[in-house]
């Protein structure tokens, strides 16, 4: 078995696979959450719970990710706070703003759109494996993160990191050849997409679903029964 | 041996020593013996000198025996050779260095072709060099391809039996190439599946560079054995890099500046190709320093994306002109459809089954 045939089996059949159990379990997830049951109101909302759920938005992605001060977000966490924050722009602009991304998304979706330049998305894709490292060592040394910390998290890090730092090596082309890498990336891709679904990582789609919740309850002007 | 060396035979048609000797060194630098360990391989000791050693075997070795079959194959990589801008050296190769039988280019046709090539298995039994073009079909006991009533396949064993080794020229025959695309309907294999008792190299590409063919048996004349390969059986003198090392627009990947389509002002300024489905990153082949004729351009130079054609994943390897990151196998709409119905369907499943759990819990709470 040479390199370029584990290319074509983890670029074809299995990223095939990888993907259609990651769209199966996420379907799966999402179903086994809607119908765990909806309360009904039974006492009309005076407040309104689209607004609630506008201001939840604004509140979630724009004001406490960008304006540190606001609820003590900041201070108490700085690390996490900037760490988790930039590897989440790292990870958007990656994902979806490089342009071999975006040429994926295409051939999945039938359109392209602009991408970042590449030395933007490089300098990014680094910034995201940096600060992968400093969360982990956080995590591993601060006294109650490390009581708290199981093993499905540590699986959650690695399998998302596995993907960041070979595709960093693949555009460099470190130390291996490139069909190597190449493999070992999509290796690692498959594999984190068999894993979202049944991980928190899921957390990707279902934030929008905690947020719309929320934000509607919080614009709920009523009694709960 | 009675025969004539390749020195005599060069010098009875009229070529000088001088001439011989620039021959030798431009040999010597399509063999790409500066990168290879040379003088281990001659068994002999020979100086730090590459020409000199060509000259050596040259004037110590008689012609090389060939024969050039042609099996499921266009007869593109005896186009490009016999079209090739570089004359002197293929030529040299093929006329002067070595005897051929090849089954497109001689005069003889028929029984006569025939004649001759039994006739050169037989004399050369052991030493000739098997060159072959196109892939073997083994299905249907190779009925796909016959030539004089006799299928590829019995044609190839045949020759491959008394060959010292085999060079297995082009796509097809390295991988099996577009005969064996899928569904490949006859079976086609590559001649290293078939012969497995013999040296076989792989020169792959669509065609086979010239140069790369006649440097390898070059290389099999004067050092008496096949090159280095890689783990695909390519030498590696000529399939050590990957068209993207070399490649002219390098600067522009590396700059993250590419064509988006074959008319836009990043492909008339000379852009990267990878959008427009360049697959240099993976290929490796001589294209990019070797370049065609004589010296002139290759593809990417010229403005189209590298096909991958010294791949064997050439022909399944996803589409020409889709950016080579895009997967070369994805789901149907219909079976993500299928995926996600039976994610809903089994969610649904559970939440129901919990749901009448729940409901009988209840029940029997109130019963109580």
């Amino acid at each position: 078995m040479d390199w370029t045939s584990i290319l074509q089996f983890f670029r074809g059949p299995f990223f095939k696979i990888s993907l259609l159990i990651f769209i199966g379990g996420m379907t799966y997830r999402l179903v086994r959450i809607l119908l765990l049951g909806w309360k009904r109101d039974k006492v009309p909302s005076r407040g309104s719970k689209a607004g609630g759920v506008v201001k939840t938005y604004l509140k979630g992605l724009l004001v406490l990710p960008f304006i540190p001060w606001v609820k003590r977000t900041f201070t108490p966490n700085a690390l996490t706070y900037i760490g988790g924050g930039l590897f989440h722009l790292s990870l958007v602009a990656v994902v979806l703003f490089a342009t071999p991304h975006m040429l994926v998304w295409k051939s999945l979706l039938g359109f392209g759109w602009p991408t970042l330049p590449f030395p933007v998305t490089d300098w990014l894709a680094a910034v995201g494996i940096v600060a992968l490292v400093i969360l982990l060592v956080n995590r591993l040394t601060h006294p109650v993160l490390k009581l708290i910390t199981k093993a499905p998290l540590y699986w959650n890090w690695a399998l998302t990191f596995l993907p960041f730092l070979t595709g960093y090596m693949m555009t460099h082309h470190l130390w291996f050849r490139y069909e190597v890498l190449y493999s070992l990336h999509m290796i690692s891709v498959d594999v984190l997409l068999i894993w979202i679904p049944f991980s928190r990582i899921s957390h990707f789609l279902f934030y929008f679903f905690s947020r719309t919740f929320h934000g509607a309850q919080a614009g709920k002007r009523a009694v709960n029964p | 041996m009675t025969e004539k060396t390749v020195y005599e035979h060069l010098r009875a048609s009229g070529v000088s020593r001088r001439d011989f000797m620039k021959l030798c060194g431009t040999l010597a630098g399509m063999m790409g013996l500066e990168f290879a360990p040379p003088v281990k391989a001659l068994g002999a000791v020979a100086g730090p000198d590459p020409a000199g050693l060509v000259a050596e075997a040259l004037m110590s070795k008689s012609r090389l025996p060939l024969i050039w079959l042609e099996l499921q194959d266009c007869a593109g990589c005896t186009e490009a050779i016999s079209r090739s801008q570089s004359p002197s050296l293929v030529n040299l190769v093929l006329n002067s260095i070595a005897v051929e039988y090849h089954e497109t280019l001689m005069a003889a046709a028929g029984f006569q072709a025939e004649a001759s090539m039994r006739a050169m298995m037989e004399k050369y039994r052991g030493q000739y060099v098997l060159v072959v073009e196109g892939s073997p079909s083994v299905d249907a006991d190779g009925i796909y391809c016959t030539v004089a009533g006799r299928s590829s396949l019995d044609i190839l064993r045949e020759a491959a039996a008394g060959a010292a080794a085999v060079i297995a020229t082009g796509n097809c025959a390295a991988f099996g190439g577009i005969p064996k695309a899928k569904p490949n309907p006859t079976g086609a294999r590559a001649v290293s599946d078939i012969v497995t008792d013999r040296p076989v190299i792989n020169i792959p590409g669509c065609p086979a560079i010239p140069e790369v063919t006649t440097g390898t048996i070059a290389h099999f004349l004067v050092m008496g054995a096949l090159p280095r390969t890689d783990s695909l059986k390519r030498p590696l003198t000529f399939y050590g890099h990957t068209i993207h090392d070399h490649c002219l627009r390098r600067p522009f990947y590396d700059a993250g500046k590419f064509a988006g389509s074959f008319d836009d002002d990043g492909a008339r300024a000379g852009r990267c190709l990878y959008k427009l489905g360049c697959k240099g990153p993976t290929t490796y082949n001589a294209c990019a320093s070797l370049k065609w004729e004589k010296g002139l351009s290759y593809p990417v130079q010229s403005g189209h994306p590298c096909l991958g054609c010294s791949e064997p994943s050439f022909w399944d390897g996803g589409g020409f002109y889709q950016g080579q990151s895009a997967p070369v196998d994805r789901p149907a709409a219909a079976a993500a459809g299928i995926a996600a119905g039976a994610g809903i369907a089994l969610g649904a499943a559970l939440a129901a089954a919990n749901g009448a759990k729940k409901r009988k819990a209840e029940k029997a709470e109130k019963a109580e």
